[in-house]
């Protein structure tokens, strides 16, 4: 600091100045936030932002001693390719359409849920508890709707911890929903080597479950199931309640300023907490799908990171529920055609990964730097 | 006989707690720096990763362990370089932030670690690794001696960090501006404060801290690389910082209780007793929301924390 | 204007700062207009005006924190461009702020110290030893080692004055420095910046407490809406004067001089009590009433309780002691929606933190606060068709500037943004309407046509609350004029025994013009 001031320097100055003024004859510019940024900027910032990420990557590729474009055309083969790796690109997408639409529900409201990955495990849990109580008694179709319930409530309470926390307490929600990601972990490790372990098996999972809670597939082939359905509908559900019902109005207020929302009479506790569970139910659903769509036995690595994923994914997508379709999709489709690229041209599948952080912080800096733009100073004489 | 072996469980338990600990403790020394700067450095866990790989990698291409300390170190201040363009520079949000380079630390690992090493094998390469060093003297004391002073230079370096660290923030004129920016970055700047200045070099020491850790993480405690190595201790240096209340005291005892609870669960699982180790596990993170609770009236948790400071703009 | 230019000139030797043809712009607001005056060596200057005359703005500007869109400021003749505060300190300007920068967790010691110090090591004692000889000389009792949070806001602003003080500086800026202070603070305060004039310090005085302009200061600019009334010697002139120049007399804007006979009561306040009485703008007992067809005028200077009121109203803050009736309903427990549908509209004093979601479309806005009612919902669900119908009827009625009623909020300017308020409140001809600030920062048609919406509001039949620290605005509108101070309505008049002289002492704490001398002096 010392281009501070110390008192001595300037007592002792007297009223001389402790240095000579800095003098500058032209003016400079000023940088000032734009009063509304056009669509195609905007858009422009997403696609620049992942196209540089891309660009990047190839820079990677090639330093790792492969062909940049056999390894993009191998990415997209395996994601595109065939019927069925397109098929395999939207189960994929499937739950990331979830824990995006989840991140999106309660970001609109500024409300910093972290805790998607946590809440699919708890949601997970109620749909294999679900399943597991009431698979003799109830006949099929009820049964997969009282499952995807049982995992949607379970989420939603997950999450609702958080909620109180925060509306009661006043405690920060990104430290809770953290904190609870892994408590939710260590509870469900917790009933996999105990209470609901396979008796018939060494690993820390449950036994297969029967397959009438399974969700139907859509095609023959392939694995693609009615997970796949129900997150679009849910797309166009979060969308219609955000843009078209009074509770969606009040869930934007609140993210848009709690202080008007309050001054407009929008009770915020009640909505944050309201906007809690709604992302954790959509979150819930999200371990349903995994678990009832594919895997069928509960176990530890029912979600490889989906709910951070999700979080990447809404916030790609600008926080808008068609953008989370699109995001999903292509996220899904890195990850399946990932492992193609390395077993035709040898580049690591984690390039995905790198891939898919590297456009989330390049499409963050640019549309910062799009909300902005230069002001020229007058200079004056 | 059985007092004999309840003793020597409980020696290797403690030792064992101290030696977990160390990366914790370092880690969550530096993200209590930066976070009492103001930010909220979410990005440990990919920091302790890259930088876990970097040290990895140096020791496997050069054979000194000291520049793979050295290498990771840097590496762990780069993170938190990219951190602070973002965050301090361009305002993105800081949890953001902090997720994405969690997925980069990680990914760039992964990427890298294939790229380098990738034969076509499935074994995991290793690399030596730093030995313990025991204390002339003190090593001998009967318990203390093993539990204190036979364990990693690093882990000396941790504990001699949290009085430096002290010193540094409550004896010095940075360690003042710091702690202003954190509480009011406004009253900081119209005392002349450079609040970026600040932010940054709060941001690359908390990045040093987590590139140590990082480093011991693979050229310390075990000699390997692999993409999951850090296995959640950025989350629970982040949860230690909440625990210990910001409070440099109360971060040690966070760090050695939360690396006991681990050492304890490691010696049970081998025991197969009845303790549901699943939930000893999970018991940090609760303690950790409890302590939020509790402390929310006398919290020290800083005023302006992940709140990104504009000159005018409250 | 002009003769402060010749005289600049004239009095280069005893010029510290020089403030030449200085204009900062806000968006929307010119803040400073081609403001140019001087400050001396060994003087106290006042700046005197009402809120949002600029007189912060220019002080900030002098400080670094602003820099001027056109204009320059000069030292000793010199020329500056400051890029934030840190050059000013550097060249030795201090500033006491109006609002408290403190770090509340630490205490005084490492408040003082903050940016005084070098990176290295931190020697407090020394810093408590220098503070400790200020404390004496001043009689200040003060704990230095206690955080500043814990102690009272009277010694939180001694804590300010020592930060500067401490620096030791040429030029000394003071933002209303005695508002939290006793009147024993304040001469002691006094005593010393006396002190410092006889040092050959400049002080900048912030103030609108007349006693303390005309007791202290040597010389006076008078700013208002922005810019230069005059500068003058403080012996040639006296406090009705100052009070005439800083309201300005010519503004005769359209007195409305037909106030219709009033009817009914529609809001009676009595006894409200909100904050702690140490507190800044809290209420200490508020009793008005106001009846349908007036226009019930608070003047007085801001941060003597408006914001609190304005928030117990509308039901966002609960009273602590009173009762608040409108009609017949005590709205004790009522939440804003609840007081809304008692047919209350409401224009708070900040049009973009209080009013109006800027990143939500016209139509959008135009609906908050009944976006749960018909017809803008129906079981839950928007009616989109009822936004944009209301928001039709609305840009053709207010005569909204905008590309369309759909459009987002954020690019209308003032002036529009507040006709989407009024737009809103004044929907479905509510009994009582509470306005505060209407007027802040619009330019003067769009002043006026506000002000003629709230006369037609009147004549309709509403009872009208008008907060305002626009006086001319006050006295041209208002029916009967209460003047709130200190948390108080501490004078009422009608609207045919209005004296701008009394309103004016009134509004700077003097109830008896008695005793307006002994404390003028």
């Amino acid at each position: 600091m010392t281009d501070t001031a110390s008192p001595e320097l300037a007592m002792a100055g007297g009223g001389e100045p402790a240095s000579t003024p800095r003098t500058r004859a032209a003016r400079r510019w000023r940088i000032e936030r734009r009063l509304q940024t056009p669509w195609y900027l905007e858009g422009g910032a997403i696609g620049g932002g992942i196209l540089l990420a891309v660009l990047i990557c190839a820079v990677l590729i090639a330093a790792a001693g492969s062909e940049v474009l056999a390894s993009y055309q191998a990415l997209y083969n395996g994601a595109f390719g065939t019927r069925n790796a397109s098929i395999e690109t939207l189960v994929q997408a499937t739950p990331l359409i979830f824990t995006g639409l989840a991140a999106t529900f309660a970001f609109r409201a500024k409300v910093w849920n972290i805790g998607a990955e946590g809440q699919l495990y708890a949601g997970a849990m109620g749909a294999f508890w679900a399943s597991d109580l009431l698979t003799d008694a109830v006949p099929r179709f009820p049964l997969i709707v009282t499952v995807m319930l049982f995992a949607a409530v379970f989420g939603a309470l997950w999450a609702g911890i958080a909620g109180l926390l925060r509306t009661q307490f006043g405690v920060n929600e990104i430290i809770a929903t953290v904190m609870l990601n892994f408590v939710i972990i260590n509870i469900v490790s917790f009933l996999l080597a105990d209470w609901w372990q396979d008796p018939a098996s060494f690993y820390y999972q449950t036994a297969r479950m029967p397959d009438v809670v399974a969700l139907p597939r859509i095609f023959e082939s392939g694995r693609l199931h009615l997970g796949f359905i129900i997150a679009l509908v849910m797309a166009v559900l979060v969308w219609f309640v955000l843009e078209r019902t009074s509770f969606g109005y009040e869930v934007r207020s609140i993210g848009a300023n709690p202080r008007v929302a309050t001054y407009g009479g929008i009770q915020s506790r009640r909505i944050i907490l309201a906007t809690m569970l709604v992302s954790g139910a959509i979150a819930g659903l999200a371990g349903a799908s995994e678990l009832t769509g594919i895997h069928l036995r509960l176990q530890l690595d029912i979600s490889d990171n989906l709910g951070f994923t999700g979080i990447i994914i809404a916030l790609v997508a600008r926080l808008r529920p068609a953008g989370v379709v699109v995001a999903a999709i292509v996220a899904g489709a890195l990850t399946n055609g990932a492992t193609t690229m390395q077993l035709t041209t040898g580049v690591p599948a984690a390039l995905v990964d790198v891939l898919k952080g590297l456009a989330l912080v390049l499409v963050l800096l640019a549309a910062v730097v799009v909300n902005y733009r230069l002001r020229r100073v007058k200079a004056d004489g | 006989m059985g007092d004999y072996l309840t003793t020597a469980v409980a020696l290797s338990v403690m030792v064992g707690a101290v030696r977990i600990a160390t990366p914790l403790l370092l880690a969550a020394i530096g993200e209590m720096v930066t976070e009492r700067s103001g930010i909220l450095n979410l990005g440990i866990e990919g920091t302790l990763t890259f930088a876990a790989f970097i040290s990895f990698v140096t020791v496997d291409r050069t054979d000194s362990l000291v520049l793979g300390v050295l290498f990771g170190a840097l590496a762990g201040v780069l993170v938190s370089l990219v951190m602070a363009v973002l965050t301090v520079t361009f305002k993105v949000e800081q949890v953001v932030a902090g997720l994405a380079l969690n997925l980069l630390g990680v990914g760039f690992s992964f990427y890298l670690l294939r790229a380098v090493f990738d034969d076509g094998g499935t074994d995991v390469p290793s690399v030596q690794s730093w030995n313990v060093v025991e204390i002339p003297g003190l090593s001998a004391i009967p318990w203390f001696g093993d539990v204190l002073f036979s364990q990693h230079w690093l882990t000396y370096v941790a504990f001699v960090a949290i009085p430096l660290t002290w010193l540094a923030l409550n004896r010095t004129g940075f360690g003042l501006e710091l702690r202003s920016v954190g509480d009011n970055p406004a009253a900081a700047d119209l005392r002349g404060v450079n609040i970026n200045r600040i932010q940054y070099l709060a941001l690359a020491f908390g990045g040093l801290m987590a590139g140590l850790a990082g480093t011991f993480l693979s050229i310390f405690a075990t000699g390997l690389f692999f993409p999951t190595i850090a296995a959640g201790r950025g989350w629970i240096a982040l949860a230690i910082v909440i625990f210990g209340n910001w409070r440099l005291g109360r971060i040690l005892v966070g760090a050695v209780f939360f690396g006991y609870l681990e050492a304890y669960q490691l010696t049970i699982q081998g025991q197969g007793t009845d303790v549901p180790q699943q939930l000893l596990l999970a018991l940090p993170f609760v303690l950790t929301i409890v302590a939020l609770v509790i402390n929310r009236s006398r919290s020290n948790a800083p005023i302006h924390l992940g709140v990104p400071y504009l000159r005018g703009v409250r | 204007m002009t003769t402060e230019a010749t005289t600049a000139d004239a009095d280069l030797d005893t010029a510290l700062l020089g403030v030449h043809g200085v204009t900062t712009r806000f968006p929307g607001v010119v803040a400073n207009d081609n403001v140019s005056l001087t400050i001396r060596r060994g003087t106290v200057h006042c700046l005197l005006g009402e809120n949002g005359a600029g007189k912060s703005t220019l002080a900030e500007t002098i400080y670094g924190v602003h820099s001027p869109d056109e204009g320059y400021l000069t030292l000793n003749g010199e020329r500056l461009d400051f890029r934030s505060p840190r050059d000013a300190i550097a060249q030795g300007i201090g500033m006491v702020h109006q609002h408290f920068e403190l770090v509340m967790p630490l205490a005084t010691v490492e408040n003082v110290a903050l940016g005084t110090t070098g990176a290295g090591w931190l020697d407090l004692d020394r810093v408590r030893r220098r503070l400790e000889e200020l404390c004496q000389a001043y009689e200040i009792d003060l704990d230095l080692d206690k955080p500043v949070g814990e102690l009272p806001v009277g010694l939180q602003q001694w804590v300010e004055i020592l930060k500067t003080m401490y620096l030791g500086v040429d030029l000394l800026i003071l933002d209303e420095p005695t508002a939290a202070l006793t009147p024993a603070g304040v001469e002691r305060l006094f005593g010393s910046i006396r002190r410092m004039r006889e040092d050959g310090l400049a002080v900048i005085l912030i103030s609108h407490k007349m006693h303390e302009v005309t007791g202290i200061s040597d010389r006076v600019t008078v700013l208002r809406k922005g810019k230069v009334v005059d500068t003058v010697d403080t012996t040639s002139v006296d406090a009705a004067e100052l009070t005439k120049m800083m309201v300005g007399r010519s503004v005769e804007l359209s007195k409305v001089t037909d106030h219709p006979e009033p009817g009914n009561r529609v809001l009676a306040v009595n006894d409200v009590t909100a904050g702690s009485a140490t507190e800044r703008g809290s209420l200490r007992g508020v009793t008005f009433e106001v009846r349908s067809g007036e226009i019930y005028g608070i003047a007085g200077v801001s941060g003597n309780g408006q914001s609190a009121l304005y928030d117990v109203l509308v039901g966002v803050r609960p009273a602590d002691r009173g009762k608040v009736w409108i009609g017949s309903t005590d709205i004790a427990g009522l939440d804003p929606r609840a007081v809304s549908a008692l047919g209350v509209g409401s224009v708070p004093a900040d049009r973009i933190n209080q009013a109006l979601l800027m990143d939500f479309n016209i139509d959008e806005n135009l609906a908050l606060g009944r976006h749960r009612d018909k017809p803008f919902s129906l079981r839950g669900i928007l009616q989109l068709k009822a936004f944009r119908s209301r928001a039709e009827v609305a840009v053709d009625e207010y005569e909204i500037a905008t590309p369309s009623p759909t459009h987002i909020t954020r690019v209308l300017s003032g002036g529009n943004l507040q006709k989407v308020v009024m737009a809103r409140e004044l929907d479905g001809e509510p009994d009582l309407i509470v306005v505060h600030q209407p007027t802040r920062g619009l330019d003067v048609s769009a002043a006026d046509n506000v002000r003629r919406r709230l006369i037609d509001e009147r004549d309709r039949g509403a009872a009208i609350v008008l907060m305002s620290e626009d006086l001319d605005e006050v006295l041209s509108l208002a029916s009967t004029v209460g003047v709130m101070f200190e948390g108080r309505i501490i004078g009422e008049m009608d609207h045919t025994e209005v004296d701008l002289d009394r309103v004016g002492l009134l509004m700077a704490g003097v109830v008896d013009a008695s005793d307006s001398s002994e404390v003028m002096v």
